[in-house]
């Protein structure tokens, strides 16, 4: 499949599947780039600096892209966590 | 490819390095929180949602889940799962801790109990209830004392106490935070507060994993910083020990007392221990890994992470090797020096340009709002350093602290 391709088939699955889903916490998720079969996507809102965001992304996101596009080697997370400012769920020592 | 069942607070700071691991092992990840992530829906034989506070009934849903999707371990990532994880791998048939065990480790005042009827040397101490007159308990002391809630982490509500104005004052600022409604819900130890004697001396910190109930050493760390009172605010880390070797073997076979003492079998231990002239003493041992993201400090073999030799362990993998890289290692806990809401942090790339220094994780976000001990138990971030001394390596992580400027705003 063509990145052009590969990339039209993840903004439809963020836009009709992951995003709303995200959206209950006040999160959202942006594909930034596919090159060489790997999605590069940042996230932002609830999600940005969410202690579980390392979930959603690999237990979640990563599995539906590459259910929908099995060419797809890796989901990457371009997402300056740091900043975030409003994360979901903030970590605390235990 | 074998299943891992990954048990992961929302709160914890531990859920990046356990999937990295996972990752790495190729092994498929299935992932229990005690609130629902967003993608459950979609898909349910990878997220689950159990509830943490109820082990029974959490072992009872993940038997149910485990017959449409077996799984082949169970890793509770941080204190608060380790009693429910004993619970879903005793019901899955699965190598572990037993509750019972698990339990004792997560309660101080069980746990205090085991260990003085088993002799290991530890401070002397009685349970007191929030139904007591601190007035009275004040009385008899011991002094200095150090009070504590019996199923809190991370120094939380850990207060000294030198007279008896002190006692009564430590007494109600924990009684406040016992009675917060989450702590509360947590049960009955939440009404107690247990009162040790406090031990003089310096305190190390102890990473090890338990094999068929063998403690194998891991990691040994000296915490330079004075944990004297009236707050125990953890800090510096620094492996390895600058302690004697005769020591530092003394520190060893104490946390393994201590570990046996509990019932402790399968997993990671971590043991805090006081040493003075008298030698090593138990302040706590717990049946799971280093908090926070100190766990970065360590490094295994040919770069192994602490957190894939854990699943290592409870998948029955070959563990490479156990022993830690040669090169000193540190961290520093950045404590939260007041109240208030996080602005900004200044300094970053000044205090990570220090010789030294390999990161500096900032995990408070901004717009947070910080409390500081003994009411809290977050951090500001972590400070990581490697070097070729011990010393150096404190210096750093000192240099960087110092050269790091948190913005904090007052509470509105």
């Amino acid at each position: 499949m063509a990145e052009v391709e590969m990339k039209d088939k993840i903004q439809q699955l963020l836009d009709e599947s992951i995003n709303p889903a995200v959206a209950g916490h006040g999160g959202f998720v942006q594909l930034i780039d596919v090159k060489e079969n790997v999605v590069y996507i940042q996230m932002g809102g609830g999600c940005q600096g969410c202690g579980m965001a390392d979930v959603t992304l690999k237990a979640g996101i990563e599995r539906m892209i590459m259910e929908e596009v099995p060419e797809v080697t890796e989901v990457l997370d371009t997402t300056d966590h740091a900043s975030g400012n409003n994360p979901y769920y903030t970590p605390g020592k235990s | 490819m074998p299943r891992l069942l990954l048990l992961i607070p929302t709160t914890t700071y531990r859920t990046e390095a356990f999937l990295e691991a996972a990752r790495g092992l190729g092994v498929e990840v299935v992932v229990a929180s005690e609130r629902p992530n967003t993608l459950q829906d979609a898909f349910p034989q990878s997220l689950l949602t159990l509830d943490f506070q109820k082990p029974d009934l959490a072992a009872w849903e993940a038997a149910e889940f485990a017959r449409r999707y077996p799984i082949d371990a169970v890793v509770p990532v941080d204190d608060l799962t380790t009693v429910v994880g004993a619970a879903i791998a005793e019901a899955l048939g699965l190598r572990a801790n037993s509750v019972e065990s698990a339990r004792a480790a997560r309660n101080k005042a069980v746990m205090r109990g085991l260990l003085s009827r088993a002799g290991v040397p530890g401070p002397r101490h009685r349970l007191v209830s929030l139904d007591d007159d601190p007035e009275l308990l004040a009385r008899t002391g011991p002094y200095p004392s150090v009070l504590k809630p019996t199923i809190l982490s991370a120094s939380r509500g850990v207060i000294r106490a030198d007279n008896p104005a002190q006692f009564v004052a430590a007494f109600r600022r924990i009684e406040t935070i016992l009675r917060t409604p989450e702590i509360v819900a947590t049960g009955d130890g939440a009404r107690q507060i247990l009162v040790e004697e406090f031990i003089p001396g310096v305190e190390v910190a102890l990473e090890g994993l338990l094999v068929n109930g063998k403690l194998q050493l891991l990691a040994l760390f000296d915490k330079p910083d004075p944990l004297d009172g009236p707050f125990f605010e953890e800090t510096i880390y620094v492996t390895p020990s600058r302690h004697l070797p005769a020591v530092q073997s003394a520190v060893a076979d104490c946390a393994a007392r201590a570990a046996h003492a509990l019932g402790l079998r399968e997993g990671p231990v971590h043991a805090e221990l006081r040493v003075n002239g008298d030698g090593p003493w138990i302040i706590e041992v717990a049946g799971r890994s280093i908090g926070g993201l100190c766990s970065r400090t360590l490094r295994f073999g040919t770069g192994m992470s602490l957190e894939e030799l854990i699943l290592r362990h409870a998948l029955g993998m070959t563990i490479p090797s156990l022993e830690r890289e040669r090169r000193p290692a540190g961290v520093m806990m950045i404590p939260i020096p007041r109240a208030g809401i996080l602005s900004e942090v200044r300094g970053q790339s000044e205090a990570e340009a220090i010789d030294g220094i390999e990161e500096i994780a900032i995990t408070a976000h901004p717009g947070q709002t910080l409390v500081p001990l003994p009411e809290g138990w977050q951090y500001l971030g972590f400070i990581f350093a490697r070097a070729d001394s011990p010393e150096r390596v404190e210096i750093a992580l000192r240099e960087a602290h110092r050269r790091l400027q948190f913005v904090i705003n007052p509470s509105a």
